[in-house]
């Protein structure tokens, strides 16, 4: 088991709760979609599992270790878990190869160059290091800030509204290719989408969220 | 868990820091409330029966009149440099600022010596005229003066608070009245006034701060508010138990204006339903009403800017007389106490502004509202405090000397850092809004992409937030810059011996009716100033062209 989230609660004030005991279990390598309307929770269950909120109770769980329970609350950056936000969050004062190997920068100089080299050849981006966020459609946006998101190797992928900034024309094209990507290394992914055909395009497992 | 939940992202690090701050932000609060209770002396008694009551009536028609005017004044400008284009708005989009480079204090000399019976438009008209004028029609030195004086150079507080509220909203407000058939002038009244109450009534607060904090007018004027009564009981009498009465009292009128202004501006917040605005598009005047707007517009920059600037440029041409190594060392003083005090306060702004976004909204909000304390309470109140705080830090020192011989000799009172930390005190609410309003702009997902990729807070702060903040840091660093400039009562009461910077020495030269003295130093204090202003202008404006690209 990659994930496994047990009777998770969570509220953002007092009034609503946005997650009731919700429970999820995700196998390795698997690719599950959370799909539901907006203000169903299916972003918070990403936020929660990145550890960027606290649940008010429950328990997560990433490759059998304990990440958040009553006791415990281990901090985003010790989780491994990687996150491509909504809008990408590229740092805007960094230039492509600074973004990737902004989470790597433990690893030598020379491993550094080889990883960033490596991812974007993966996402078909190779000679983009110099370029600046800005410099960069949608698209590219997008697929850059999948590399810097799977270049520490994180355990468990995480994609919140994959296709929600890019046009019509596009999404089909990007969708094909970010799952290739995801077949290729063959990660664990959540993915959180209002379109249930983006969910049953990309995931093999759908989970329905009202 | 719940805790936690407050705490949120934090990392205890930075939560003790801001904790160490605040503390020093409210020490010398608490120092003047726990002195409520301490004996009165005599004095106050006779304040309180005589001259309370004159403290309180003019300190209500100095507010109340310079709020209301600067209101009027700086929505109304910024209305029309917002709404309409004509010749020259895009300087005076900027330049309608540069009146808050000048010291009220000095605007006040300089007007009063403009209108003297030597000034220049009573010779004018007795010379060229030859109109007898009784003076008394012409004398400022009164309430009506000090308010005349007040909201020509602090308009622009409430000028650029509606300006930027303006910017944000949409066209389709406009052209829908529009299209409803109602004229300009009601749709001024009937939209746009209410719609930006908030931000007109934030404004003409800050200018009520000023006011009630400035010490330089209401002394060169003879009107006795709080502050001169201050002065008078601490320096002239040496009575700090009186002013520390005196300021527990201003503390109390405050108490109940912030409280007015929370109701003013109400629990109503208008906001709009979709993202995409279209900034509202100036209409291009003509004929008349081209006229009139550039009049208008011109003649408050003259009136608040350009005749000050030139009768001390005359001033300071009738001066020639070597004093340049004196304005030179006034210049260097200011020039580099402004510049560290104004390091010191950002920094200690960063690390509280940083935990602030990092806690929870409740908690977030206190901080944000202790912060920006120091700034509504009054110079003078602040220096009291401070006063009592040092001097019980050098009793506590005298103790360790009666009792282990440590050779000490009130090594805190009156020294540089007793002076930085007041004006930290006071500053630091200004140099967190600039902070707080660069963390709002950058937005949360930089520094939560930044935990994912598996580095700490300290580590993004360095990496991320500190390089994205930096135009925000800027320009909250040149205001407390231009701020701790223009400083004048925290100074005057808590400097080092032999202590000048440009403020106190200008001040001191025009109260001892020295004038022409008083202008070179002027000068350079509005020059400085006027600088900063530029730069934090221009910055924003280079950003904004640089984002259209």
């Amino acid at each position: 088991m990659q994930l496994k989230i047990s009777d998770l609660s969570f509220s953002y004030n007092k009034k609503e709760k946005v997650l009731n005991d919700f429970n999820l279990e995700i196998n390795k390598g698997e690719v599950a979609a959370l799909v539901g309307r907006s203000g169903s929770g299916k972003s918070t269950i990403l936020r929660l599992t990145a550890g960027l909120e606290i649940p008010d109770s429950g328990r997560i769980e990433i490759a059998g270790k304990t990440v958040v329970d009553e006791q415990k609350f281990l901090a985003p950056e010790k989780r491994k878990v990687g996150m491509v936000f909504q809008d990408y969050a590229l740092f805007p004062h960094l230039n492509v190869y600074q973004n990737i190997s902004f989470g790597i920068d433990h690893l030598s100089k020379k491993k550094r160059k080889e990883r960033t080299a490596e991812l974007l050849e993966l996402v078909n981006l190779a000679g983009f290091e110099k370029r600046y966020p800005h410099q960069l459609s949608g698209g590219q946006q997008q697929r850059i800030a999948l590399a810097r998101t799977l270049a520490p190797g994180p355990k468990l992928l995480l994609l919140d509204e994959p296709f929600s900034n890019l046009d019509t024309e596009l999404r089909d094209k990007i969708r094909k290719e970010l799952k290739s990507i995801i077949k290729e290394i063959g990660i664990t992914t959540i993915l959180v989408s209002h379109d249930k055909n983006d969910a049953e395009f990309m995931a093999e497992k759908e989970i329905l969220l009202n | 868990m719940q805790l936690l939940k407050k705490l949120k992202k934090g990392s205890p690090g930075w939560y003790i820091l801001t904790l160490v701050i605040i503390f020093f932000l409210l020490l010398p609060n608490f120092n003047i409330i726990i002195n409520l209770f301490a004996e009165v002396s005599e004095n106050w008694e006779h304040v309180r029966e005589y001259l309370l009551i004159n403290y309180f009536h003019n300190t209500l028609i100095l507010i109340l009149g310079s709020g209301f005017l600067s209101a009027l004044l700086g929505a109304g400008l910024a209305w029309l440099i917002i709404a309409y284009d004509f010749p020259g708005r895009r300087f005076l989009n900027w330049a309608l600022i540069l009146p808050l480079a000048v010291p009220p204090y000095i605007g006040a000399y300089v007007y009063a010596g403009i209108f003297n019976f030597t000034g220049p438009v009573q010779r004018l008209l007795r010379n060229y005229f030859s109109i007898t004028i009784e003076q008394r029609y012409f004398d400022l030195m009164n309430l009506r003066g000090a308010v005349f004086i007040y909201t020509i150079f602090l308009f622009p507080y409430v000028y650029l608070m509606t300006k930027a509220f303006l910017a944000k909203q949409s066209s389709s407000l406009l052209e829908s009245s529009r299209l409803l058939g109602k004229s300009d002038y009601s749709i001024f009244l009937k939209i746009i006034l209410p719609l930006s109450r908030g931000a007109i009534i934030a404004g003409s607060s800050l200018v009520i701060m000023e006011v009630l904090n400035d010490y330089g007018v209401v002394k060169y004027f003879g009107i006795s508010t709080f502050t001169t009564a201050i002065f008078n009981s601490w320096f002239g009498m040496g009575d700090l138990a009186t002013s520390v009465r005196l300021a527990v009292t201003a503390m109390l009128l405050i108490v109940v204006i912030l409280f007015i202004e929370k109701l003013l501006r109400g629990g109503r917040k208008y906001s709009y339903s979709t993202s995409k605005l279209r900034p509202l598009r100036r209409r291009q005047l003509s004929g008349r009403s081209k006229f009139l707007a550039m009049f208008l517009s011109y003649s408050v920059f003259t009136v608040a800017f350009i005749i000050p600037m030139f009768q001390l440029i005359y001033w300071s041409i009738l001066s020639r007389g070597g004093n340049f190594s004196e304005v030179l060392n006034h210049a260097l003083t200011s020039f580099f106490t402004a510049a560290g005090a104004a390091a010191i306060i950002i920094i200690g702004a960063v690390i509280v502004a940083n935990t602030a976004r990092m806690s929870s909204k409740l908690i977030a909000n206190i901080l944000g509202r202790i912060t920006i304390l120091g700034y509504s309470i009054p110079g003078a109140v602040i220096a009291v405090g401070i006063l009592l705080f040092m001097l019980q830090l050098d009793l506590l020192f005298d103790y360790l000397n009666l009792y282990f011989g440590i050779e000490t000799n009130l090594v805190l009172s009156s020294t540089l850092l007793m002076l930085i930390f007041a004006y930290t005190v006071r500053f630091l609410g200004i140099a967190f809004n600039s902070v707080d309003s660069g963390y709002d702009k950058i937005g949360e997902s930089y520094f939560e992409a930044a935990r994912t990729l598996g580095k700490g807070v300290t580590t993004t702060f360095f990496k991320v937030d500190l390089p994205m903040l930096k135009p925000a840091l800027l320009s909250g660093y040149l205001l407390v810059f231009i701020e701790v400039m223009k400083e004048l009562p925290l100074t005057l009461i808590l400097r080092p011996f032999n202590f000048d910077t440009l403020a106190t020495r200008a001040f001191e030269y025009a109260n001892d009716e020295m004038i022409y003295r008083a202008a070179d130093l002027s000068l350079v204090l509005i020059i400085f100033s006027a600088l900063a202003i530029y730069i934090i202008t221009h910055q924003r404006r280079r950003r904004k062209n640089a984002a259209e690209n």
